[in-house]
């Protein structure tokens, strides 16, 4: 793989980890749009539409509201397509999904990290704030925006590194029965993960009916396809 | 204060507009989203710099803009248009602030309600019922075209119905604009994510020797469980570290 393409994901990334919270909350953060573009960057749209879904399902059981903590899975999926990539085995994307929830967890750490490092940046300029200092204002926004930047750049290039790190150390050579399995039971929690989290945003009642008549839909979408 | 007439509004509110969209950008724990609405809100004050008190009432408004604030993010606009207006309005600083303070909570919810378990789930269920079925990378272009319709829309009218409606914002909130998508994003939402995940379950294990798609499902089953009946003990993270380790182990003893 060209450098070029390793800079393409990793700007990628960094574009997917700032639209998460930051700008422009359009969207390109979900796992479906980033794992698809990633693919597209590596040739590989199977291996990004597949991990796309895959973590579309995780995020499904996510709601990000108020200050809650949740682990960030934009800049996890396209570090899974990039290993399932690498490793290029048809069913080495159960590693990358174990691969990408761990990114995930430790991006969703760094978001921690930057809102605090926020607040004290708020906390030290506390008394030009509350004086209308509009310089002071727009400082720490763009200094928040920075963090960020720097934050999912660090979270993207760390991912894609142990990526890397686990191509080199030969998980290629393992035996296809591993990834085989791997897939099979992280393509399973995923789809729990799905379920749990989509029954939850539908709730009781006149949800839950309208869900079940889905079901039933997709069950006859499924003989009919 | 007194009332100071309000600027032509089209370039402030375009100003605003486009910052709206970095609204989060400073999200921090002291103020959540407070130093992002003060930024956004600024342009529209600059009419203030006109009272006569030097600039005293556009720094005061621009304090009171950048405290602390929590809502959704895409509603953000709707304060940002209605504090700024009740500002030049002549609305007594306390009064602003309680406005602000009142609008935290209904932005939240109407917003949580509307995007993220509504419009959002809606149309990422349909993207991934549309792979599910044989579409390609064009199902995440369409996803984001007819997202982004919707949200960039509601960004927009959401400032402009603050702007228009000042402290007499609260008629914005009962508006059909929002009233309507509500009350048929959720139904929509809930048969939609119904059609998908029997479709995504297919997909996902139809490359699988029956046996191994059996433990999949296994492992599907014991996860819905654990993560509806032990809510917030449960993880679906932790659960998918722990499927993948079980996979990989279990692949190595397999023979």
């Amino acid at each position: 793989m060209s450098a070029g393409t390793l800079a393409l994901l990793v700007v990628w990334g960094t574009l997917v980890g700032l639209d998460l919270v930051s700008v422009p909350q359009m969207m390109i953060a979900r796992p479906l749009v980033a794992g698809t573009f990633a693919g597209l960057l590596l040739g590989d749209l199977e291996a990004g539409l597949r991990l796309g879904i895959v973590f579309e399902l995780f995020q499904f059981d996510i709601l990000p509201v108020g200050a809650a903590r949740y682990p960030e899975y934009g800049p996890a999926t396209i570090v899974a397509v990039a290993a399932t990539h690498w490793l290029g085995h048809e069913d080495a994307w159960g590693i990358g999904v174990g691969l990408g929830l761990l990114v995930a967890l430790f991006a969703g750490s760094t978001l921690h990290v930057l809102r605090t490092a926020n607040a004290r940046a708020v906390r030290r300029a506390a008394a030009q704030l509350e004086s209308g200092d509009v310089r002071a204002l727009a400082r720490i926004h763009a200094a928040g925006l920075a963090r960020d930047v720097t934050r999912a750049a660090f979270v993207t290039t760390t991912g894609l590194a142990a990526a890397w790190l686990l191509w080199r150390v030969g998980v290629a050579g393992l035996p296809s029965r591993v990834f085989t399995l791997s897939a099979a039971l992280g393509g399973g929690a995923a789809l729990a993960a799905g379920v749990a989290g989509l029954l939850r945003i539908v709730g009781r009642g006149a949800g839950l009916r309208w869900f079940a008549a889905g079901l039933a839909g997709g069950v006859v979408a499924l003989w009919i396809a | 204060m007194d009332r100071v007439n309000a600027p032509s509004p089209a370039a402030p509110l375009r100003a605003s507009f486009l910052r709206l969209f970095t609204v989060q950008a400073s999200w921090n724990y002291d103020r959540l989203l407070g130093v992002g609405m003060g930024v956004a809100e600024e342009p529209l004050l600059r009419g203030l710099k006109r009272d006569g008190t030097d600039g005293a009432a556009y720094r005061a408004a621009v304090a009171r803009g950048a405290r602390f604030f929590n809502a959704h993010p895409y509603l953000c606009g709707l304060a940002v248009g209605a504090t700024a207006r009740a500002e030049y309005d002549g609305a007594p600083p306390d009064e602003v602030e309680r406005l602000r303070t009142a609008l935290c909570g209904p932005l939240g919810a109407l917003g949580d309600r509307l995007v993220w378990a509504g419009w959002l789930p809606l149309l990422s269920t349909a993207a991934v019922a549309a792979v599910a079925l044989g579409a390609r990378w064009w199902a995440a272009a369409v996803f984001l075209l007819v997202y982004n319709a919707g949200h960039v829309a509601l960004r927009w009218w959401a400032l402009h119905a603050g702007w228009a409606a000042g402290t007499g914002v609260a008629s914005a909130l009962r508006h059909p604009v929002l009233q309507r998508p509500l009350a048929l994003v959720g139904p929509a939402m809930a048969f939609v994510a119904g059609v998908c995940l029997p479709l995504a379950a297919r997909w996902l294990v139809r490359p699988f020797p029956l046996a191994v798609a059996a433990g999949s499902a296994v492992v599907a089953a014991v996860a819905v469980v654990l993560l509806r009946w032990l809510p917030g003990r449960v993880r679906s993270l932790w659960l998918g570290m722990g499927a993948v380790a079980l996979g990989l182990v279990g692949g190595w003893l397999w023979r």
